[in-house]
């Protein structure tokens, strides 16, 4: 399912009511123009998934917390804007929770450079 | 009274890894707990985006040094599913059963620390491990290695499986039964342990699936969730086993639930045993000839792991991942704990954070 960033509480909700009530994963994939954020959730009645997928810019990311319906959202949310750079609107800053360094650079955006340059290259 | 703030780890014996815990708490109730994760991070997602599919199993065995071959089966499994290679059918059965006494070796090496970190001093861990290194030694000869085996190629193992593979595996399932069996006369006969143990860590149902966590954990909470039921894979679907579960959601739960899971995948070993034909090919590709083209279609898979539920959500390019991004169950685990220790007491946090069974390696990938 692809929705617009604007409406993910709206559609979260509704999907909680139609009982997926288990959130298994919040991640993102650098599409390099832009970014794709992906929910994962489950009904543990019904025994089905349901994949949420939606777009943000790369420049200056923001999008709505899930914490209000999973609690599960709490950790990926704070993996998510620190690998991403993501903005979680409604959540304060906290530190960092697997960064130990300034986190200055967003670690699994395509941009950030994984080895020292001066490696040989695969 | 005024609030103390006391630092736990990261170097700590009960924290069973590098973990840090900042504990608040009022004389001694606990009144939060913050974990501190991370020390271990070394970018594993962003480190396998950058190498070729068959040079990453040895980067996912890392994650979890008390059950890699589970994690290496989870990704194998889904460059399976992105390439469209098919497991062939006996590699399937030994998958099973080689992944059910990785599962009975994880859960005893957490049983025999766990039962140190309540009181059952140093009996239960010298059994578990006498049993544990019996496991290690059969996948050690089935894969050339004791710990991290590498053995999962696709569409099968590296090597055909020894001769007698399949009378020492039922050889190993009676031994292993046996002895398992006899692991609740040094608990739930010890008033310690019981008292350590029981109404300790709740995790209520709705708690249990508002937090995401699954395995153990969620089951212990009294539901009924297994991805081998579930979505089963490989020849879950035509063996019978139960699901166990508990209905309070507590340490002692969680142990019941890990000891019951032990004896069940016993009897899946047997069944699969069973079924399994004598003959037929079971080596896969070699990781030289691979060159996969997988489809870029994102692909969704998951395992149940001993810890709980793995899955990994892959983006694949021609012959590498674009994106791998791999859900840790111990990661959501661990996020519960706040949860489960609220108001406890000082010293039952740590029965608590034992009974979730954490690796951190996994857990900051």
């Amino acid at each position: 399912m692809e929705i617009q960033s604007e409406a993910l509480a709206r559609t979260l909700e509704g999907l909680k009511t139609k009982g997926f009530d288990y959130l298994k994963k919040i991640t993102a994939v650098d599409r390099v123009d832009h970014l794709e954020v992906v929910y994962i959730l489950y009904s543990t009645i019904n025994n089905e998934h349901e994949i949420v997928l939606t777009q943000l810019p790369s420049e200056n990311p923001e999008i709505g917390t899930a914490m209000k319906f999973y609690k599960a959202a709490d950790w990926y949310e704070r993996e998510l804007s620190e690998m991403f750079g993501i903005k979680i609107k409604g959540r304060k800053a906290k530190r960092l929770l697997l960064e130990k360094w300034n986190g200055a650079e967003a670690p699994l955006r395509k941009s950030f450079e994984w080895a020292n340059p001066n490696y040989k290259k695969l | 009274m005024a609030i103390m703030r006391l630092n736990v780890g990261p170097i700590h014996p009960s924290t069973h890894g590098v973990l840090r815990l900042v504990v608040d708490v009022d004389g001694d109730t606990v009144k939060s707990v913050e974990p501190h994760i991370g020390f271990l991070h070394r970018g594993v997602e962003k480190l396998m985006e950058n190498r070729m599919y068959m040079q990453s199993p040895s980067y996912v065995e890392k994650l979890d040094y008390v059950a890699p071959l589970s994690w290496d089966d989870l990704y194998v499994a889904a460059v399976e599913q992105a390439t469209g290679i098919l497991c062939k059918e006996r590699a399937q059965f030994a998958r099973v059963v080689l992944l059910e006494f990785q599962r009975i070796a994880s859960h005893l090496l957490w049983l025999g620390t766990f039962a140190n970190d309540v009181g059952q001093l140093f009996t239960l861990f010298m059994w578990c491990f006498r049993e544990r290194a019996m496991i290690l030694k059969l996948l050690e000869d089935v894969s050339g290695s004791r710990m991290f085996y590498v053995n999962l190629r696709l569409g099968g193992l590296y090597q055909d499986l020894p001769s007698d593979f399949k009378d020492r595996a039922y050889k190993l399932a009676d031994y292993l039964e046996g002895k398992i069996v006899e692991y609740p006369d040094v608990l739930d006969e010890n008033p310690i342990f019981l008292e350590r143990t029981k109404g300790i860590g709740v995790l209520g149902k709705e708690d249990a699936i508002n937090y995401g966590v699954s395995g153990p954990v969620l089951r212990a909470s009294g539901i009924e969730e297994d991805t081998r039921k579930s979505n089963p894979y490989y020849t879950y679907g035509r063996i019978k086993f139960r699901i166990p579960t508990g209905n309070r959601g507590d340490s002692y739960d969680r142990y019941k639930v890990r000891y019951e899971e032990m004896l069940q995948s016993i009897r899946i070993i047997r069944e699969t045993l069973d079924l399994m034909p004598d003959k037929g090919d079971v080596i896969g590709l070699p990781i030289k000839l691979i060159g996969p083209n997988a489809k870029p279609a994102p692909v969704m898979i998951s395992r149940e792991l001993p810890r709980g539920e793995g899955m990994i959500y892959m983006i694949p390019d021609k012959q590498k991942p674009y994106r791998i991004s791999m859900r840790s169950p111990a990661f959501v685990n661990l996020a519960a704990l706040p949860k489960m220790s609220e108001n406890c007491k000082f010293a039952d946090l740590f029965p608590t954070l034992g009974s979730i069974d954490i690796v951190l390696a996994e857990l900051d990938r």
